[in-house]
């Protein structure tokens, strides 16, 4: 019985946490785009005339979403059409579930892991998910019955499949050197020590893979260097033919996507929740100082760390999109197929030579 | 591949430019935000609708009709404001006034703002000085076509 | 044949002719106030001085008379300088409201007033103040302040009209022209009287406050409302884009022909203009109240009918009212489907009932176009209700003057008996109840032609404006029913504009060859 509280519990704040930060980016990207473009951003929206620099803005985005009419062209294919969002939805929601947000936290005797779902093949299972939100965008640019988004669709679908590839391809390094397919082993190994002062991050550990890792993600989150599926101002892309929730719905998704991929950035190559040199019962400084903290505390400094790293992530995307033109179609795909792929390929080689000598 | 690899220096060069207007933006946006008065403002503009610009005295904003001393419009109809009028927005009705002194007065007086290219060439015609544009409204949008076309009273006001 | 030098110009004159009128022949203007062709000169003005060499003195254009080798000179400094001066003094007790003068525009002070312009007013003295509302008569309100005492009006109604309402009162800065007590002036030609103002001074009440003159724009047209066949103006808006005006014509002005009706037209005929924009029929009606878009089907349903009975060899029980407001060319048509294609003897004719007439322009008749119809061989048979045959099972009717001179009831009585009526109005009245289909038409002024006024006189135009709704020209539809009958087809194909019908009548009536 308690134990299945417990889980209800973790679900809830995971998917709380999730759902909330998604929010609050989309609100995040306009002020930190403003702020990089000299402008102030989204400021407007307000609560009976309290208005906190705006942060009441995707509420009132939420609520105009929803209240917009829910539009099915009479020419799409309707059950498909409305299923679409759903997937990209769902498919990129569920991955959360395995990120680990701290250590074992220990109440009452209980030890309680900070980590909905604790499989042993995390890693394979993100990477299933989120090969599976290319049908959302491969259903709605077909089953909007519309020629152009489906061109959209099959846009985003080849370049979605293309990354695949690199960013299997570029974690296989990073298993070789963590021994596991497991989240919360991955992160206890990087909270190992390197010569004895240097974390053992997967950062340091695979920086080109990390490189890749990063690109890779960035084009399967569809944002603006590698939002060529979308378009939004320019090329008809495969949500045209979609409006109001639904429509949000995508957008939500795209905003998930950032978030997910931050986790994974943080957990496979930022030690995940590791703060360096803390311990289960303190810091250990390698120069030889100590600084003993209670069980409460430490968890706590770990699950805020992991939130830091996160959010160093979305800021960090954030900029990109905001700072990079868009590729050319042909560039998208060399940059795929003929760099970063023949680059994940000489990182899993070299890793295995350095391994075999070391 | 290769040439295309040369352009990753401009790109970590781009990202140094746009972090540093964010943080140096973020910072003073902070320090504003907390009332602390800073020689430099960061990239604040005008916070528009609470705190306004001073308009310049000779922008042209709304239209306004004249009153003579006895409030009525000191309009005389002659229709050169509707004649010099480039986008043909005013149209004037003219009724005969008792006062042979006065003997035409605007029974209808409409500007089409909808239309109104906001030339001034209208107030420069008018040979009455009964037609200005000083009321410093600047902010006309509305929901309705319709209220958008302002007649006598309005105008008047 | 004298020669004359006018500013270095040799100009050919006759003996006997005015210097002005000498300088007007040769395309030279003199500014004038006071003159009008039509009168013998006055000098009153004294706006059109020029020099004459070897005369000590400035002499007034209007009244010397030519004499051989002068040399006259119209711009000359010292001429120019003269000028200015007598215009100042018109200027001093001019009140200079401009703005809401209906003469604006049309006003030749204003017009001299800017050519040399004498912005600056040196009296320091106030402007005279005098009474600015006077009614002269029932289309006439005189402004004194305005008037530059050039006595046209008074000479118009002493030479032209003959009546002599107008007279000059008192002397020096008192001067005024005014009606004499009690005698308002109420003749048929009082509307000329604000036409021949040369200022604001005089206007008329059916313009007053309008509109102003320079949004109108000034088409040539015939007068239709009697048979006289005056030249006129149509003075029609041009329109805003984004506003709807209450009118199309403000007014009507006359045109200058000498040989039909000098500078004049009467009062009649310029404020008969209502009825261009009051009214109209817009669009086909059918059954009473059913409006319908498609004039190509209703067009075919009509020539159907007609070529039913032509099959069957009973066009005797077609039935056609005629009027003559129609114009020769469509009265033309008509005769060569009707009377000749067809054969049909049952043609009458309705026109207005016969007004007053008087000795300068008006005739009785009033209808535009009588003369060109019997000159086209048709008899002009009046229309009784009797003369409805038993058989009729076709009725044409154009123009609605049937239903202004039967009473209602009677012709529905008759009508019920009839199968088939088309009416071809510009009007909407309430015979539209009374028959099968109304075809909207255009009145003259909407369309081309030719009328023959009550002298023989062929007078062409083309059309001012543009008939309102579906409304079509009847040479139109008449043209288009002559090819669609099949009779002769060829013959009807080529009538594209009134002037191929109007060749076309020149070659089978030697009447309209001159």
């Amino acid at each position: 019985m308690i134990e299945t509280l417990i889980v209800l519990v973790k679900i809830v704040c995971a998917l709380v946490w999730f759902l909330l930060i998604t929010l609050y980016l989309t609100w995040a990207e306009r002020k930190e785009s403003a702020l990089m473009q000299d402008r102030i951003g989204a400021n407007r929206a307000n609560f009976f005339g309290i208005r906190i620099i705006g942060l009441f803005q995707p509420f009132a985005d939420a609520i105009k979403m929803a209240f917009k009419e829910d539009f099915t062209p009479s020419f799409s294919r309707k059950f498909l059409h409305d299923l679409a969002p759903f997937l990209s939805f769902f498919f990129t929601g569920v991955t959360i579930a395995t990120i680990p947000f701290g250590d074992i936290l220990k109440i009452g005797g209980k030890e309680i892991k900070l980590q909905v779902l604790d499989i042993n093949v995390g890693l394979l299972f993100v990477l299933a998910m989120l090969s599976f939100t290319i049908y959302g965008v491969l259903l709605s640019g077909w089953a909007s019955n519309n020629r152009w988004t489906l061109i959209g669709g099959l846009r985003g679908a080849a370049q979605l499949i293309s990354y695949e590839v690199a960013l299997g391809l570029s974690l296989i390094g990073l298993v070789m050197v963590f021994p596991s397919l497991d989240f919360s082993a991955i992160v206890d190994f990087q909270g190992e020590l390197l010569f004895g002062w240097l974390p053992k991050w997967g950062i340091f550990l695979q920086p080109l893979g990390f490189l890749i890792f990063l690109f890779a993600t960035m084009a399967e989150s569809e944002r603006v260097p590698f939002d060529l599926p979308e378009g939004e101002s320019e090329i008809v892309g495969f949500f045209t033919e979609y409006g109001g929730m639904k429509w949000g719905m995508y957008m939500f998704t795209d905003f998930m996507k950032v978030l997910i991929i931050s986790c994974l950035l943080t957990t496979l190559f930022f030690g995940g929740y590791q703060v360096p040199w803390l311990y289960a019962d303190g810091f250990r400084f390698p120069w030889g100082g100590e600084w003993l903290l209670p069980h409460g505390i430490v968890v706590l400094f770990q699950v805020l760390m992991f939130n830091i790293k996160v959010f160093f992530f979305c800021w960090l995307q954030i900029l990109l999109r905001w700072t990079y033109p868009r590729f050319r179609y042909d560039q998208l795909m060399d940059f795929g197929w003929k760099l970063l792929i023949p680059l994940s390929l000489i990182n899993i080689v070299a890793t295995a030579i350095i391994m075999s000598i070391l | 591949m290769l040439k295309q690899l040369g352009y990753f220096i401009e790109i970590i060069r781009g990202g140094i430019i746009t972090t540093r207007h964010f943080s140096v933006n973020m910072f003073f946006h902070i320090l504003n935000l907390f009332h602390i008065k800073t020689k430099r403002k960061g990239a604040v503009t005008i916070q528009y609708p609470e705190v306004r610009q001073k308009i310049a005295e000779r922008h042209r904003s709304l239209h306004r009709l004249m009153k003579r001393e006895d409030g009525k419009p000191r309009c005389v109809v002659c229709m050169l404001c509707a004649t010099v009028c480039p986008s043909e927005c005013i149209f004037i009705e003219a009724e005969e006034d008792p006062d042979p002194e006065i003997q035409k007065y605007p029974a209808r007086f409409i500007i089409d703002i909808s239309r109104c290219c906001f030339c001034g060439f209208c107030v420069e015609a008018c040979p009455e000085d009964a037609l200005r544009m000083d009321t410093d409204e600047i902010e006309l949008a509305d929901y309705d076509r319709d209220n958008l076309v302002y007649n006598l009273e309005k105008l008047l006001k | 044949m004298m020669k004359i030098y006018i500013d270095d110009r040799e100009v050919h004159v006759e003996k006997g002719m005015t210097v002005f009128k000498a300088a007007e022949n040769a395309g030279i203007e003199i500014p004038h106030l006071c003159y009008h062709p039509a009168f013998p000169p006055e000098g009153t003005c004294r706006m059109c001085l020029v020099e004459i060499e070897g005369l000590p003195k400035l002499e007034l254009a209007c009244s010397t008379q030519v004499k051989d080798g002068m040399k006259v000179h119209t711009k000359s400094e010292k001429v120019v300088e003269a000028r200015k001066g007598v215009l100042e003094f018109l200027l001093a007790e001019h009140p200079m409201d401009c703005p809401i003068c209906d003469q604006a525009g049309d006003c030749k002070l204003q017009d001299y007033y800017e050519e040399y312009g004498l912005f600056e007013n040196n009296f320091s003295e106030s402007k005279e103040r005098r009474e600015k509302k006077i009614r002269l008569g029932k289309h006439l309100i005189h402004d004194n302040e305005r008037c530059v005492l050039c006595r046209r009006c008074v000479r118009f109604l002493r030479e032209v009209v003959g009546t002599g309402e107008m007279g000059v009162f008192e002397r020096g800065i008192a001067t005024e022209v005014n009606i004499l007590d009690g005698m308002p002036i109420d003749n048929n030609y009082s509307g000329n009287l604000a036409q021949l103002c040369p200022v604001g001074a005089i206007t008329d009440t059916d313009f007053r406050f309008q509109t102003r003159s320079w949004f109108l724009e000034k088409g040539e047209a015939i007068c239709p409302l009697c048979s006289r066949g005056c030249n006129i103006f149509i003075e029609h808006h041009r329109g805003f884009s984004r506003f709807d005006l209450p009118k199309r014509v403000y007014r009507i002005s006359a045109r200058e022909n000498a040989e039909i009706n000098s500078y004049w037209i009467c009062d009649i005929g310029r404020y008969g203009y209502y009825s261009l924009d009051e009214n109209r029929a817009e669009k086909i009606i059918a059954n009473n109240n059913i409006s319908i878009k498609n004039y190509e089907a209703v067009l075919a349903f009509f020539t159907e009918k007609i070529k039913r009975l032509l099959y069957k060899k009973k066009t005797s029980r077609i039935t056609l009212l005629l009027n003559t407001f129609l114009t020769n060319e469509e009265l033309f048509l008509l005769k060569k489907i009707f009377q000749d294609d067809l054969g049909i003897k049952n043609i009458f004719f309705i026109d207005p009932p016969a007004g007053e007439s008087d000795a300068i322009l008006l005739t009785s008749d009033r209808t535009p176009n009588k003369k060109g119809a019997e000159e086209l061989g048709f008899e002009i048979t009046p229309f009784e209700l009797g003369n409805l045959a038993d058989e009729t099972e076709v009725l044409i009717i154009f123009g609605n003057y049937i239903a202004e001179i039967f009473s209602l009831s009677d012709i529905q009585a008759y009508f019920d008996r009839i199968k088939d009526t088309f009416l071809f109005t510009p009007h909407r009245s309430e015979l539209d109840s009374k028959v099968g289909i109304m075809f909207p038409t255009a009145m003259t002024p909407e369309k081309g032609g030719s009328l023959t006024n009550v002298d023989g006189k062929i007078q062409k135009f083309s059309p001012v404006l543009e008939a309102p709704g579906d409304g079509k020209a009847e040479w139109k539809i008449l043209a288009e029913l002559g090819t669609k009958l099949d009779v002769n087809f060829k013959y009807y194909k080529k009538f594209l504009s009134p002037e191929e019908i109007f060749r076309q009548m020149q070659k089978e009536i030697p009447f309209f060859e001159k």
